[in-house]
């Protein structure tokens, strides 16, 4: 018996003295030396935004092995060029949109070095905000809720606000209107943080102000398990002649579906026009929809697959090079990760430019500071509705949302409309 | 409870006591030691992990009381915690309280806000008392949204960290402090818990609550002090988890959380303290191998092969074990203890 208590404690102390072996010990390589740097961060591969996040990623991990081999920005940038000794790696972790995970997740690839971050969803952005502003690192962002808008603001959007792009909506659909009377507006929109974050009072202000009616709100399922009839009855018993909200594809398909078997929207018996926010994906809508989408409209989306500039061009490459099964096939998520694996690309190059440092001896608050803050005019070959600016008080890179409108069974631009920065705090 | 060969009860206290040899004892400073001094070797990552795993214990600990030893099935603790998270920040963040007159004010509220939707289990049980707490998650989360100028709806609550005399609890080391102290005293209360009068009606309560009321235990009060209880434990979880991240927001509380709750329940073993540790610790550290070998996997199999991982492993965790080892873990470990106190003649 002695001997297995002896045996005991000398298991725990050599546990005890293994212990440290859990810290990082950070590398270090000389200057000019092959250098590793990371991209990437979370991607919520579980739960309701999988197959968009599973895009983004292939989307991340073309774009990189495409600048490791070409060593610069992007085909129309041909003077950014990355240093022949800076290879990019990408670094993810599926976070479950769990907030628990995510916390653990960021610790880990902060200590692998990411110099920078991910967020996939709201959640994640909300949980981890403080904690990104207290260790200087700057993130791209597939959310983009107006709480990015809340200092801290460490957190960068490619596509707009979705309180910018109700805004934008609104701006074309009055644009438009023909009536005498004041158009009759609603949310209809998803019931979660996402969803809910457009229904604010300097929102309904902004509405008002341009000359709206607003009638009220209602609130579907992220995922709704049933038709929403009960929510567009209400819209038609009250009237409403336009209706927006921030939901992701398989809320709206179904929504709009319902619309259809209700006869409601334009050219149908009731008149009414439903648009929602980038993360209702148009590309993916019309292939799931067709014309039985007609009138459904997005704002702040990207470029169609088949537009002729340089990004979409761009994107189509890499997509034939790197998964030609998927030509024509792949979510539109595919060019959010170019573009946002572009911007952490940009940010690490600059901040390597502005500060004269190597690779190896980058901080984050060094890409945060002298990166993303530096980041202007980025463009993204017009796969964002314009090119994107960030700094200390600007983490909304698009300045302008794009409205596209399902016409015929196809995706008609509609113009982009300014971003009115409507959400302040 | 076995002990080693020679040592025998001589009094009740003695009989009672939790810790009853200098092994126990020894174990019992070793491991504290080793908890306490995690900080000094440990990184950022492992104090996160260990911090989240320390709020999920308290978390568990409270449906502990509740399923495990009364037997009151609830599938609304996240909701629950929710009511604890943003009681806290509302003080703190609004009225601009203190972290500490907020901690216990959570807890409280949250025991309040469980013995209101615990009312119903006096009439009803098992399946039915399911459902009646799935709906109370929906209803707390629906408040939390409605009331948007106290909690700020959807777009959550911005809440301050803690603080002790100017001092604020901003590194992770200081709130990993922080957690394992209330997560030990947790532990502590809970294990005392149920060696009390109340403790002995819970299990009365649970093995056949008609008996327990023919031999005059008060199901009324005992079921509604278990939700209470129970729900103390979830307000101070869902407090600290808020003041941790520094925002209270309704998806820090899914739903799914409540059944994961249960889960590490399962895998733990129900109606056990240790089973409690055990079962958060296991499940939390799946999800932790889970989220590494995810890209591997990616890389090795298919883009998407790594979608659903953790839910899946978590699933069949709890299949084997309600399947090969429906005591769960504590169970394991009595099988341990029990070999280890008879090695070398364990037949």
């Amino acid at each position: 018996m002695t001997k297995i208590k002896w045996l005991f404690i000398a298991s725990l102390i050599i546990v005890l003295l293994a212990l440290p072996l859990f810290a990082a010990c950070p590398s270090t390589t000389s200057p000019g030396a092959q250098a590793t740097l990371y991209v990437g961060g979370c991607f919520a591969l579980t739960g309701a935004y999988a197959e968009d996040m599973a895009a983004s990623l292939a989307g991340y991990e073309d774009y990189i092995a495409w600048v490791n081999e070409n060593k610069i920005l992007a085909p129309w940038y041909p003077d950014k060029t990355i240093p022949d000794n800076v290879t990019f790696e990408v670094l993810w972790r599926d976070d479950e949109l769990n907030v628990d995970k995510v916390l653990s997740i960021y610790e880990e690839l902060k200590g692998k070095g990411l110099l920078v971050e991910r967020v996939s969803g709201s959640p994640q952005a909300l949980a981890l905000m403080d904690l990104m502003y207290d260790d200087r690192i700057g993130a791209t962002s597939a959310a983009a809720g107006p709480y990015l808008l809340t200092p801290p603001k460490t957190i960068f959007t490619n596509y707009p606000i979705y309180t910018d792009d109700c805004a934008a909506f609104a701006d074309w659909f009055m644009e438009n209107w023909t009536e005498d009377r004041a158009p009759r507006f609603s949310f209809l929109t998803a019931d979660n943080a996402m969803g809910t974050s457009v229904v604010t009072d300097e929102m309904k202000a902004y509405l008002e102000g341009i000359g709206y009616v607003i009638v009220g709100e209602q609130y579907v399922p992220l995922v709704p398990t049933a038709p929403p009839t009960t929510q567009l009855l209400w819209l038609k018993d009250n009237g409403v002649d336009a209706c927006f909200g921030v939901m992701i594809n398989p809320g709206s398909q179904p929504t709009v579906k319902e619309m259809n078997n209700l006869g409601m929207g334009p050219g149908q018996a009731y008149e009414i026009t439903f648009g929602c926010a980038t993360p209702s994906h148009i590309q993916v809508f019309i292939s799931a929809m067709g014309a039985d989408g007609d009138g459904f409209c997005v704002a702040g989306g990207y470029a169609s697959w088949d537009d002729p500039g340089n990004g979409m061009t761009f994107a189509n490459d890499l997509l034939a090079a790197n998964r030609p099964d998927k030509v024509g096939a792949m979510h539109i998520m595919y060019v959010d990760g170019i573009v946002e694996a572009m911007t952490q690309v940009e940010a690490m190059r600059l901040a390597m430019a502005n500060t004269g440092k190597s690779a190896d001896q980058l901080t984050s608050a060094d890409v945060l500071e002298q990166g993303f803050y530096m980041i202007k005019n980025l463009d993204t070959g017009g796969i964002t509705g314009s090119p994107l600016t960030y700094g200390p008080d600007d983490v909304e890179g698009a300045d302008e949302a794009r409205i596209q409108q399902i016409q015929g069974g196809k995706i008609a631009d509609m113009g982009t409309y300014p971003c009115r920065h409507i959400y302040k705090k | 409870m076995g002990l080693p060969s020679g040592t025998f009860n001589q009094s009740y206290a003695q009989d009672m006591a939790i810790f009853r040899t200098k092994t126990h004892w020894v174990m019992l400073i070793a491991f504290l030691i080793f908890l306490f001094t995690c900080p000094l070797y440990a990184g950022d990552r492992i104090l996160t992990v260990m911090t989240t795993i320390g709020i999920t214990i308290i978390s568990v600990l409270g449906l502990s009381i509740l399923t495990g030893y009364c037997n009151q099935i609830s599938i609304g603790h996240a909701g629950f915690m929710a009511v604890g998270a943003y009681t806290s920040g509302i003080l703190t963040a609004t009225l601009g309280w203190s972290f500490w007159a907020a901690l216990p004010c959570a807890g409280l509220m949250a025991g309040l806000v469980g013995i209101l939707f615990g009312l119903p289990s006096l009439k009803i049980k098992g399946f039915y008392l399911i459902m009646a707490t799935i709906a109370a998650h929906f209803i707390i989360i629906w408040f939390i949204l409605q009331f948007q100028n106290l909690t700020g709806g959807g777009n959550g609550l911005s809440v301050p960290r803690p603080e002790i005399g100017g001092f604020v609890l901003k590194s992770k080391a200081s709130y990993f402090y922080l957690v394992m102290i209330i997560a030990c005293l947790g532990t502590f209360f809970a294990k005392n818990l149920v060696r009390t009068r109340a403790g002995r009606a819970f299990i009365a309560i649970r093995d056949n609550d008609l008996a327990a009321e023919v031999m005059g235990v008060n199901l009324w009060a005992y079921k509604l002090l278990a939700f209470f209880i129970g729900c103390v434990y979830a307000g101070v979880a869902g407090s600290l988890l808020v003041h941790y991240v520094a925002f209270a927001t309704v998806d820090q509380f899914p739903f799914m959380n409540s059944v994961w709750y249960l889960g590490m329940l399962i895998v733990g073993g129900m109606g056990s303290t240790i089973g409690v540790i055990f079962g958060a610790v296991s499940l939390k550290l799946l999800d932790e191998l889970v989220t590494i070998v995810g890209p591997i996997l990616s890389a090795a199999v298919a883009p998407q092969a790594a979608a659903s991982l953790s839910l899946i492993m978590r699933g069949l965790v709890i299949i084997i074990f309600l399947i090969f080892e429906p005591r769960g873990l504590a169970h394991r470990w009595q099988m341990v203890k029990a070999y280890y106190r008879l090695w070398p003649f364990s037949h």
